[in-house]
């Protein structure tokens, strides 16, 4: 019997592409035909992915500011795409795909009047569902190498800490690595991910070198990875958010029972209701208000 | 004293099988021209360079001028520095890229033009149409769904196979022969012979060893002879190798047209189309459907589900995760070596009674036993551990395939561990010899002298077998010299 944990370069890999299409990322706000752009890099990039094996895999979710949803493969009708020109008729495809469905997703998205936080821990999540599922859907005996990318201009939000940790450690659990690129901001929380997962995080200099950056960076697989010399890892903020007020500390409290994390003292713990006997910092105040 | 000499080697012709990359590198004088065209391009990329080579080109594709050495030198980590300069000689020896050099002195690597420019209209547009998709119209209500393209496939191919393996017993009877061109490919991979005597022909051990292949092997086998041959024929192997790859990248179940070839890819057309790798309803008509076989050929157990189309609306399924084909296997295999075979197929059978023993047929299945006489004589016939495994494998049951599934414990395969083992025991069992020449001393005079000997022997390490009882002595062949000499010596003194 073969170990399990084995990889073998026929091994497919599967690949799954979170952009961020959110209107109101910084970069977009700026200068609107940047998606276009970007969303050319990806495409580009995902057929490269496909280019390298003929076993790979390819998802690429869009995740806007109503929700996520799979631009590639369809989730409802397939289109039919024929060769136009020189390229690989099943690259052009996935391109129409992409691109037909994040345009029915623009289209029928709610206008906003405000700026909306992306759903990104959301589309994460969705992400690692359907990887599960083409894992389950795997012939016995092949084993399925998965990662995620996630291409956003998003600002970090704390807001989404417990879903992000809760993605970040079923990502690690099931063995997928998590890869960041993000366009605008230094994201902490996603570089928590990378180092968890063990992928790579890059804040993008220069928009226009976009699809060289991503080649260069995430294109090769994990496994071949320590083998290219690719720039080394940041050192990351491991500060976590709290539960009250998500924001992002340095010292805070800490629930001893279900470990929730709070900025300020609270008597009852908002997560699992433990109430907490005779607080210590209280007693020196006390003696302070008899003298 | 006498010595003689014996040396040993074994006799079974393995059968040759190449693959695309080692296939290519044997065609370097066309290689230059081969990538004039994108799907090869893309094919030589996808499946025939080093996961490290492949990164070094996606990295130098989008840049217009050489890239020093040094720099691609630095693309590598020290660590594995071998294994980086087995990725730049793979490029080289495919001719991908050549060495030139620039201003300072250094030298570079240059991409092959025409690779380059093919390689990027093929990932990301641009340029004309490939030959075969040209002209295309909408496609017709007469289009045909995948499990009929499956089926033709299929017949076709067996229609090669049942040929191999009866080729006398069946001559014009109940299935359709195969043509003349075909017949002689298979004399030219000499997977069958000629009887000199009755003019029939019979099947070589390589012959066996390429029934065991799975299809997909088998299709690029022999495509690659015919391609050999191909010559003969006043074909071009530029063109067929063009077109038989851009065939492997089209899309299963959808219709393309021939309108706008060549008269010699017709005929070649003609020919794919006997083997069953493409569908054409009439030979004249226009139009062909590619079948599973010409897809992806030169890779094994890989046909992307992507290029799969849904013929039928009515099929709703969300997404297609599967890529089921409509094969269903009909061997299954018990943990007590018994074998049970649904099939009524006389070339399934005669494949199974290659390696097992049979006990009973039925109408509709044959029950065997695998012995280790019965795959002793498979491993004698020049077959493989590893070729039965596959085969069983490959043809397993659907119900041995949801057993092996639902079971608790996970193995790699779908078989009982304890047969595999087993088998590649029944293999080993056979390699408890290994060979070294040697020179046999005997006919000693004096118990003395054969003592005297041996121990030189002993002492400088050459000494394979000695037995004192027949003062018989092996001493490696290398060191047959000194000690002839050192006999002369002694026997002087």
């Amino acid at each position: 019997m073969s170990t399990m944990a084995e990889t073998t370069p026929d091994d497919p890999s599967l690949l799954v592409i979170c952009v961020d299409s959110n209107p109101s990322q910084g970069i977009l706000r700026r200068n609107p035909d940047a998606l276009n752009s970007i969303i050319n890099c990806v495409t580009a990039f995902g057929n490269a992915h496909l280019m390298h094996k003929p076993q790979n895999k390819l998802a690429v979710l869009s995740c806007h500011h109503n929700g996520s949803k799979f631009l590639y493969p369809s989730p409802e009708k397939s289109l039919e795409i024929r060769q136009m020109d020189g390229q690989y008729e099943f690259f052009t495809f996935v391109e129409k795909s992409i691109k037909f469905n994040l345009s029915e997703l623009i289209k029928n998205a709610p206008k906003i009047v405000n700026n909306v936080e992306s759903m990104l821990a959301g589309c994460l999540a969705m992400a690692l569902c359907y990887i599960v599922r083409v894992k389950k859907a795997q012939p016995i005996g092949t084993n399925l190498i998965s990662r995620i990318l996630v291409v956003t201009g998003s600002e970090d939000s704390a807001h989404q800490y417990m879903t992000y940790m809760n993605v970040f450690f079923t990502a690690q659990k099931e063995r997928v690595v998590l890869d960041i690129c993000t366009l605008d901001n230094t994201l902490v929380l996603l570089q928590q991910g990378c180092d968890i997962t063990g992928g790579h995080y890059l804040k993008v200099p220069q928009l226009d070198g976009l699809l060289q950056y991503l080649l260069w960076i995430f294109l090769p697989e994990p496994s071949i990875r320590s083998k290219l010399a690719l720039p080394p890892a940041v050192k990351v903020d491991y500060r976590a958010a709290c539960f009250c007020h998500r924001e992002l500390i340095d010292i805070g409290f800490v629930c001893s029972v279900c470990l929730s994390i709070f900025c300020k003292f609270s008597p009852i713990c908002t997560t699992c209701s433990t109430v907490f006997k005779v607080p210590v910092p209280i007693k020196p105040k006390k003696k302070k208000i008899k003298t | 004293m006498s010595s003689k000499k014996s040396t040993a080697a074994s006799n079974v012709v393995q059968l040759e099988c190449k693959n695309l990359h080692e296939y290519l590198k044997s065609q370097t004088q066309i290689i230059s021209k081969l990538y004039d065209y994108p799907a090869i391009c893309l094919a030589v990329f996808r499946d025939c360079i080093p996961a490290i080579a492949k990164q070094f080109v996606m990295r130098m594709l989008c840049v217009e001028q050489p890239v020093p050495q040094a720099v691609v030198q630095s693309w590598g980590s020290q660590v594995y520095a071998k294994e980086n300069s087995a990725a730049c000689e793979a490029l080289t020896e495919l001719k991908i890229w050549s060495e030139s050099s620039i201003s300072g002195g250094l030298t570079a690597w240059d991409l092959n033009p025409s690779f380059k420019r093919n390689l990027k209209i093929a990932w990301l547009g641009g340029g004309r149409s490939w030959s075969m998709f040209n002209s295309v119209e909408q496609s017709d209500a007469k289009s045909r769904d995948i499990s009929f393209l499956d089926t033709y496939a299929m017949s076709r191919w067996n229609c090669l196979l049942h040929y191999m393996v009866d080729s006398n017993a069946s001559k014009g009877s109940e299935m359709e022969g195969i043509s003349v061109d075909a017949v002689r490919i298979i004399l030219h991979a000499n997977l069958m012979v000629r009887n000199e005597q009755d003019g029939s022909y019979m099947l070589t051990s390589q012959g066996f060893q390429f029934l065991l292949m799975d299809t997909q092997s088998q299709v690029w086998h022999f495509m690659l002879q015919y391609l050999n041959t191909c010559e003969q024929r006043g074909l071009s192997l530029v063109e067929c190798l063009s077109m038989l790859f851009e065939l492997s990248f089209s899309t299963l179940g959808r219709d393309y047209s021939s309108e706008g070839l060549s008269e010699n890819m017709l005929t070649f057309m003609q020919h794919l189309r006997e083997f069953g790798l493409v569908y054409q309803r009439t030979r004249k008509e226009k139009r062909f459907f590619p079948t599973r076989l010409a897809l992806n050929f030169t890779t094994k157990n890989a046909i992307a589900p992507e290029n799969v189309i849904e013929n039928n609306s009515t099929n709703n399924s969300k997404m297609q995760l599967s890529d089921e084909s409509n094969y269903e296997g009909y061997i299954i295999v018990e943990t007590n070596y018994r074998i049970y075979a649904y099939s009524d197929s006389k070339l399934q059978i005669s494949l199974l009674a290659l390696f097992t023993e049979l006990l009973y047929r039925f109408p509709n299945v044959t029950v065997g036993v695998i012995t280790r006489d019965s795959i002793r004589q498979a491993l004698r016939g020049g077959i493989t551990a590893r070729q039965i495994i596959s085969y069983l494998e490959q043809h397993a049951h659907p119900k041995m395939i949801s057993n092996a599934a639902a079971s608790a414990f996970k193995t790699s395969s779908v078989l009982p561990p304890t047969v595999i083992d087993q088998i590649k025991l029944w293999e080993n069992e056979r390699n408890r010899f290994t060979f070294t020449d040697g020179v046999v001393y005997n006919q000693f005079l004096s118990e003395a002298d054969y003592l005297t000997l041996r121990d030189y022997a002993q002492s400088i390490d050459v000494l394979l077998w000695q037995s004192e009882r027949s003062r018989t002595m092996v001493v490696k062949k290398s060191g047959h010299e000194d000690v002839k000499k050192f006999w002369k010596r002694y026997s002087k003194g």
